[in-house]
Order: structure tokens, then C-alpha cells, then sequence
């Protein structure tokens, strides 16, 4: 017997509450009925189940029925069927790849759980929970960031803890030769009559390795250490010129690339002109966008190879993870 | 006597010459990069300098530009020490 299409409908919604009630059943639909391989003419109610079993592995009433009401069944395995998590909404305990940031800030990523002295820490991005310097230890980290609606003070799942201050391309030099040298050429130029005065700044650029901060959570059960989409962090790996990696970010989720470049020196633009200097960077291909910042890149094997900081459209800066572990102390 | 010093000064000339020339090719990519890193990143429109690899998998010092204009093209080497140039248009670099 042939059946319609509406027909069909009919039939697998008549049925549909006793078969999602046998075991190992996670969903129902019409559809084209596959054999060997090969997609038929034939209309069937679909059965999707966790894992496929053998008759005999199950009782009578779990089988599903060759037919109902005189239209085949199929049976394809398709595994648990979850919710497809949104990385910016709220997540208590929150796992690697979701949205997080400092109260001034828009949204960064939530890196992993990282330790220092047997504590647990949310690890990121400096610009994501210090605010690029700005912030003040013992800020509030909120989870989702602020753009993502979170809200001080039901959404502080941490406090800043410590970060690497980011060395900016003519910033104000901290050097005292040079401030007294420039005090002095200033004076001779006031007696010159000039009105040109010169500002110290620091000529050379400084380097940085990385942009990272720590934030201690208020709740150990707070963070989990998983990554969304990835799992737990199996350990510590070094970023290779042609390596596959991946990670889990607040704005594209789930993406994979390659280092296409290592030994990278790169000019940063932070916004509002301030430009810093980064040395020995990984550098991938496009498998990020704002918003991404902060997120951990991992191996093939999952091992943690990188802290995602920057990119442009064609490329991903990534800083080497053992440059963030020991500016910063901390361990796995 | 004069020629005698001539000739060694020569040669000494000479050996440094090889010297120099051995020094080079013996010269890692890391080294020839980082020596000449801070001239290729003061070229306007130059935004990064990288080891990378080229099409047939050799190794080749990678220069990012923001992007492919003239002037900065210009001013970027085809090789150094040997050792190829690429350019590859990357943009701007942002925080993400």
C-alpha cells in the first residue's frame, strides 16, 4: 500500500507517542525510506534512536515494528540529541567558549580553567577581564559579558585576580632619562622662544607575548572544566607550523584552522589609535571575529596549544600557551 | 716587499669575504628573520613578519601587509640570506 504524504503525517503522528515511549527512541518524523544506502520512493515514519541494537538485545515491547498501520518504519542512529548551546547565554557551571567580561566591556571568551596554587581560575584575554589594562584587581567579571545582558550583580561569577599589562607603541615613557632629557630641551626651548615641546615617548616599541589575565571565581562549582563543543583540555601541546587547531568562541562557536605562521611579530590595533607590538605569535587562518578573543586553542588530540587574542578577516593571532602560563604562574 | 703585504692583505680580504658568505648560508630563517625584522616592519603598510611555509612546503619568511599597494611592495625584498620572501595580504590586525 502506497501512501500520501498527508496520509503518512497522519499515520506518524497517530503513533508517534508510543514509539518515543519505547527505550532508546529520540525522535520521530516522516521521511524517505533509505535501503542499502540508497534513498527510495517509499514514504516511512523515521525512528531515531541513540544507537542501533540487534532484536535480541532488546525486549519484545522496545522493538520498533516493521510497519504501523500499514506504514514502514526506518530506524537511523543519530546519537543523543541536545539542545545546540548558545555560547552568550548564561551558563552556571560555566565551561570554556561562552561569553564572559569585565563590568566595562562589551563580551570577550571565557578561555578554560586554568590553576595557580591549587586554585581554580577563568583564564582569558587581558582586554577581555582587565579592560585592557584599565581595570583595578578585584573587579567584577560578569558571565555572559555585558553585551550579552549580563548584569551586575546577579551575573558576577568572578573577581580580576592578575593580568599582563599590555605594552602599548608610544605610550608615555616611564623612563626617567628620558623624561629629564626631554625636561631639559624643553627648558631650552622656552628660551629659544620656541613653541614646539617635546613629549617623552618610548621610540623603540616594546613586545609583548601575551594578552592575558586571570579571574578568580566566586564559586569553585561556577566553572566547569570542559570546553563547550570540545570537552575537557587533555593536556599541554606547542604550536606547530601546518598544525590542525581548534576552538570554541563567544561570536563563531565552534571553528577549526591551521598555524600557518609561527615566530610572528604583529602590530595590534586596540582601538581609539593605540597600536602594541606582539613577538613569537602563532598565526592561523580565519576562524575567528570579535568577540573571540580570549578563547583556548586546542590540538587534534585536545591539547591546549594557544590563547586566541586578534585576527583580521584572513588571519587569527594566537599567543603561544606557554608563553600565558608562565607570565602568569599557572598550570593545568 | 710591498707586494708581499698586498698579497696578504688580499687574501685576508678574501677569507673574510668567504667568512661573511659562509656565516649567511649557515644562518638559520629564525636568525635571518629576527635580524631583519625590525627594517621590514618599519615599512609603511607592513603589519607582520612570520615563518611560514610557500606552496611546495619550503620554508619562507612571511611578511603581512595590510594591503597590496605599490609603495609597500616596493620596499619588501624578494629573499634574504637565500631564504624567499612572501607577502600576503592579512588586513588590519584587531583584537577580537
Amino acid at each position: 500500500m502506497t501512501h500520501t504524504l498527508e496520509n503518512a503525517r497522519a499515520v506518524a503522528h497517530a503513533n508517534r507517542s508510543v514509539l518515543l515511549n519505547k527505550a532508546n527512541v529520540v525522535a520521530t518524523g516522516v521521511g524517505y525510506k533509505v535501503r542499502r544506502g540508497e534513498k527510495s520512493d517509499t514514504l516511512c515514519v523515521v525512528c531515531s534512536v541513540e544507537r542501533k541494537l540487534s532484536p535480541s538485545e532488546l525486549r519484545d515491547e522496545e522493538r520498533i515494528p516493521p510497519e504501523v498501520d500499514g506504514l514502514p518504519t526506518d530506524v537511523v542512529e543519530t546519537g543523543p540529541i541536545r539542545a545546540l548551546q548558545s555560547t552568550t547565554g548564561r551558563f552556571r557551571p560555566a565551561p570554556g567558549g561562552v561569553s564572559v567580561g569585565h563590568r566595562d566591556i562589551t563580551a570577550g571568551t571565557l578561555g578554560c580553567v586554568v590553576f595557580r596554587d591549587g586554585q581554580p581560575y577563568i583564564l582569558s584575554n587581558n582586554h577581555v577581564l582587565a579592560n585592557s589594562n584599565a581595570a583595578n584587581i578585584g573587579d567584577p567579571i560578569l558571565q555572559p559579558g555585558p553585551y550579552d545582558g549580563g548584569r551586575l550583580p546577579d551575573d558576577r561569577i568572578a573577581v580580576l585576580s592578575d593580568f599582563v599589562p599590555i605594552e602599548f607603541e608610544g605610550a608615555p615613557s616611564g623612563c626617567g632619562v628620558a623624561g629629564n632629557v626631554v625636561g631639559v630641551l624643553n627648558k631650552l626651548a622656552e628660551w629659544a622662544g620656541s613653541d614646539t615641546r617635546l613629549q617623552a615617548v618610548s621610540v623603540q616599541a616594546r613586545e609583548n607575548r601575551v594578552d592575558a589575565a586571570i579571574a578568580r571565581p566566586l564559586e569553585d562549582g561556577d566553572v566547569s572544566k570542559e570546553i563547550l563543543h570540545i570537552g575537557p583540555v587533555k593536556g599541554m601541546g606547542q604550536g606547530e607550523l601546518g598544525m590542525a587547531v581548534k576552538k570554541c568562541g563567544r561570536t563563531t562557536g565552534f571553528t577549526q584552522g591551521e598555524i600557518q605562521q609561527i615566530d610572528v611579530s604583529v602590530k595590534v590595533q586596540y582601538g581609539g589609535g593605540r597600536v602594541a607590538l606582539f613577538v613569537d605569535q602563532l598565526m592561523a587562518g580565519a576562524m575567528s571575529r570579535g568577540g573571540d578573543s580570549g578563547s583556548a586553542v586546542l590540538d587534534d588530540s585536545d591539547r591546549l596549544v594557544g590563547l586566541l587574542f586578534a585576527g583580521s578577516d584572513s588571519s587569527t593571532v594566537i599567543n603561544r600557551i606557554e608563553n600565558v602560563f608562565s607570565a602568569l604562574n599557572l598550570s593545568l | 716587499m710591498k707586494r708581499i703585504l698586498r698579497l696578504i692583505s688580499m687574501t685576508v680580504t678574501l677569507a673574510a669575504g668567504f667568512a661573511t658568505g659562509a656565516c649567511e648560508m649557515g644562518s638559520s630563517i629564525q636568525q635571518v628573520k629576527a635580524q631583519h625584522e625590525a627594517e621590514l616592519m618599519a615599512i609603511p603598510g607592513v603589519v607582520s613578519v612570520g615563518i611560514g611555509n610557500n606552496g611546495k612546503g619550503e620554508p619562507v619568511i612571511v611578511v603581512g601587509v595590510e594591503q597590496e599597494g605599490e609603495e609597500t611592495l616596493s620596499a619588501i625584498p624578494r629573499s634574504l640570506s637565500g631564504y624567499p620572501v612572501e607577502v600576503r595580504p592579512i588586513g588590519k590586525i584587531v583584537t577580537h
